[in-house]
């Protein structure tokens, strides 16, 4: 099987003002099936260009990009706006929920641009809720709910369609330590369910759920490494899997 | 196919969310389909009520005058030409093999007393029995008078409707006497009810009498017409004819020019034709500028919804909406409120109809005419919509995620 994200000699290169911003300068990575990692850097380090590249919202200026051995950096439109639609699903800092739609509706929305049945969808929406532990709040606004409730909805609405990893900038960024952990435990237990999660943070204890940490500085890969606890993990999460 | 349902269902919740301003921008579109659709109702309304006045004047009925309707003459012309005879009549009647029937008028305006009561302004008909055969007008009691009538010069009248109205409210005025100044007149007939011409003046506000005694008691001389009946297969042959039997009677040399015209239904038509052309061509212009306003209205409101959401379409694209997605949910947009407004339009100009019909004359709101608004109107809307919708489609979707 073919890699789930390939690399290349990536660049990102933004024109400002007869200058060139050099957002990602050459990044070269592989990222498989079910794996979990963080991304951490400084502020303007292009964190977020390379969670764009990856999410297939913005087009390299140079390199390759393989997502399950297709093309992306040759992709037209319409084929961008489908991988997204079905093999990601993207969780903001600002969670970017539709105000006026309520949690459930938010939820379904990916699946309409699917083309999935109305039935279908509420149903597939409706698990997803599950997933979050939100089934009492699914026809609450936005506005009628806590930051970390929002937040869960917006993972919910990532995951409803299944996709081949979830892609979160700074998921717990606008939220209190406590609001942040208990996400990290819905991005923990979805990894264990064999999801595919890259996070960007800011924070150390949040990248440590991660077994896997890429360190970036001025659009380039600096460290990637396997965190320490890892294999602990792997052994427990075995010894459930065997159970 | 759910994609449509869905853009349906999200641009009427889009709407929903600003019903004020929905309202408000559409005037524009209200008002050019509220001006194409009444426009529609006062041309049907005037055509009804035209057809119903052209059926004074027969389509086989030639009017011989000393002037051409609405002809380009000069007054004092007209007035150096001679007078026409009652003699011409018989004359055209014996030459002419197309003549069915033909009647002098001379007319004069007159008051008509009876007792207390007085009917003011009543158009006076001089003229034949065979007035009844080309006037187009039935008797409704009583008879019309008779040739010896005619030639004895009787005091017989035949009064129309209004005129019997006035005169005698509730009484059978048959055989009653009214007077025209000191002389006296016995009722004959009264004719039916035909209403106005070109709403104008009223045909029932007539009465007739004897050439004869209109002669002898009011002018022996003086404006005079002649009314031809012809055979209706052959019309335009028989105005040839006639035309050239007066140029006879008038002894006119063939390098002269008619001194007298022979007037036709037709030039009323023309001149409705004219008319109705100014009226559509004003109601046209009002509803190309008024859905061209409302158009620019509701391109700019978009623009501005556009705007105002563009975090939404970011959001929308990075879960998977396509371009043509976008698109299609701000064209619909577009499209349903002009169409709002065309109803709406619509709904105005029904109950404007419904006046016109109730004050101004009969007439009725083409039903095309509602399906051409609404074509029209989601016409403009999509045009409208198309650059805000485009420029929606095309928002780098990273940028319009950031957008605050
Ligand atoms: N649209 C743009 N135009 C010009 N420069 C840009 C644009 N987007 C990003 N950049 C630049 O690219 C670099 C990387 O930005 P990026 O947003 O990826 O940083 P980041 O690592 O996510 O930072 P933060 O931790 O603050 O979110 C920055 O120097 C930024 O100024
Ligand atoms: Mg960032």
């Amino acid at each position: 099987m073919a890699d789930l994200i390939k690399l290349s000699g990536l660049q990102r290169y933004y024109e400002v003002g007869g200058e060139t911003v050099k957002a990602l300068d050459g990044v070269d990575l592989i990222i498989n099936h079910n794996e979990y990692i963080s991304i951490m850097g400084p502020s303007g380090s292009g964190k977020s260009t390379m969670m764009n590249m990856i999410g297939c919202l913005d087009s390299p200026t140079n390199g390759t990009y393989e997502f399950e051995g297709e093309k992306v950096h040759e992709m037209d439109d319409n084929q961008l706006a489908s991988i997204r639609n079905r093999k990601i699903g993207f969780v903001f800092q600002t969670f970017n929920l539709l105000p006026k739609l309520t949690a459930l509706r938010n939820v379904e929305l990916p699946l309409i641009y699917a083309n999935i049945p109305k039935d279908e969808r509420l149903e597939l929406a409706e698990i997803a809720m599950e997933k979050v532990s939100l089934t009492d709040r699914m026809h609450h606004k936005p506005n009628e709910l806590s930051g970390g409730q929002r937040q869960r909805v917006a993972i919910a609405r990532a995951l409803v369609t299944n996709p081949s990893i979830i892609l979160a900038d700074e998921p717990t960024g606008n939220l209190d330590s406590k609001s942040g952990v208990e996400i990290m435990d819905v991005f923990d237990e979805l990894h264990r369910e064999g999801n595919t999660i890259i996070l960007v943070t800011h924070e150390a204890y949040i990248a440590k759920h991660a077994y896997r940490t890429i360190h970036i500085l001025d659009g380039r890969i600096e460290k990637d490494a396997q965190n320490k606890t890892t294999k602990q993990r792997k052994i427990q999460s075995k010894k459930k899997a065997t159970a | 196919m759910f994609a449509y349902v869905e853009s349906l269902r999200m641009a009427l919740s889009a709407i929903w969310d600003n019903k004020l301003r929905a309202v408000l921008t559409t005037l524009g579109i209200i008002i050019g389909i509220l001006a194409v659709t009444l426009m529609g109702t006062l041309i049907s309304g005037l055509d009804r009520s035209f057809e119903n006045s052209m059926s004074f004047l027969g389509r086989d009925v030639l009017y011989i005058a000393k002037h051409e309707w609405f002809g380009q003459e000069e007054w004092w012309e007209i007035r150096n030409r001679p007078d026409l005879k009652v003699d011409y009549i018989e004359k055209l009647k014996n030459q002419s093999k197309y003549v069915i029937a033909a009647a002098p008028v001379a007319m004069r305006s007159v008051n008509i007393t009876r007792k207390d009561e007085m009917a003011m302004g009543i158009n006076l008909a001089g003229t034949t029995p065979e007035f009844a055969q080309t006037a187009f007008m039935n008797i409704e009691s009583g008879r019309f008078y008779t040739e010896g009538e005619e030639r004895s010069g009787a005091r017989v009248i035949a009064i129309g409707y209004d005129v019997a109205n006035v005169l005698f409210e509730n009484e059978n005025p048959i055989g009653k006497k009214v007077k025209i100044g000191n002389y006296v007149f016995r009722v004959v007939g009264v004719t039916e009810k035909q209403g106005k011409f070109l709403g104008l003046f009223s045909m029932d506000n007539r009465a007739i009498i004897p050439l004869g005694t209109y002669q002898r008691l009011f002018a022996r001389r003086g404006w005079m017409r002649l009314d031809v009946k012809v055979d209706d297969k052959h019309i335009d042959e028989a105005k040839d004819e006639i035309i050239a039997i007066m140029r006879r009677l008038r002894g006119l040399h063939p390098e002269e020019k008619n001194d007298f015209a022979v007037n036709q239904q037709d030039a009323f038509r023309q001149q409705y034709q004219t008319m109705k052309i100014a009226i559509g061509g004003t109601g046209l212009f009002i509803t190309v500028l008024s859905l061209v306003v409302g158009g620019v209205g509701i391109m700019n409101i978009m623009f501005v919804s556009v705007k105002e959401r563009t975090k939404e379409i970011g959001v929308r694209k990075a879960i998977g909406a396509t371009q043509g997605s976008i698109m299609r949910q701000f064209l619909l947009e577009a499209l349903l409120i002009c169409l709002f407004g065309g109803c709406i339009g619509i709904i105005l100009a029904l109950g404007g109809s419904f006046l016109i019909d109730k004050f101004v004359f009969p007439s009725t709101m083409p039903v095309s005419l509602a399906f051409i608004s609404l074509i029209l109107s989601s016409f403009v809307g999509v045009v409208a919509g198309l650059a805000p919708s485009y420029k929606a489609a095309r928002l780098d979707p990273i940028e319009a995620l950031r957008y605050e």
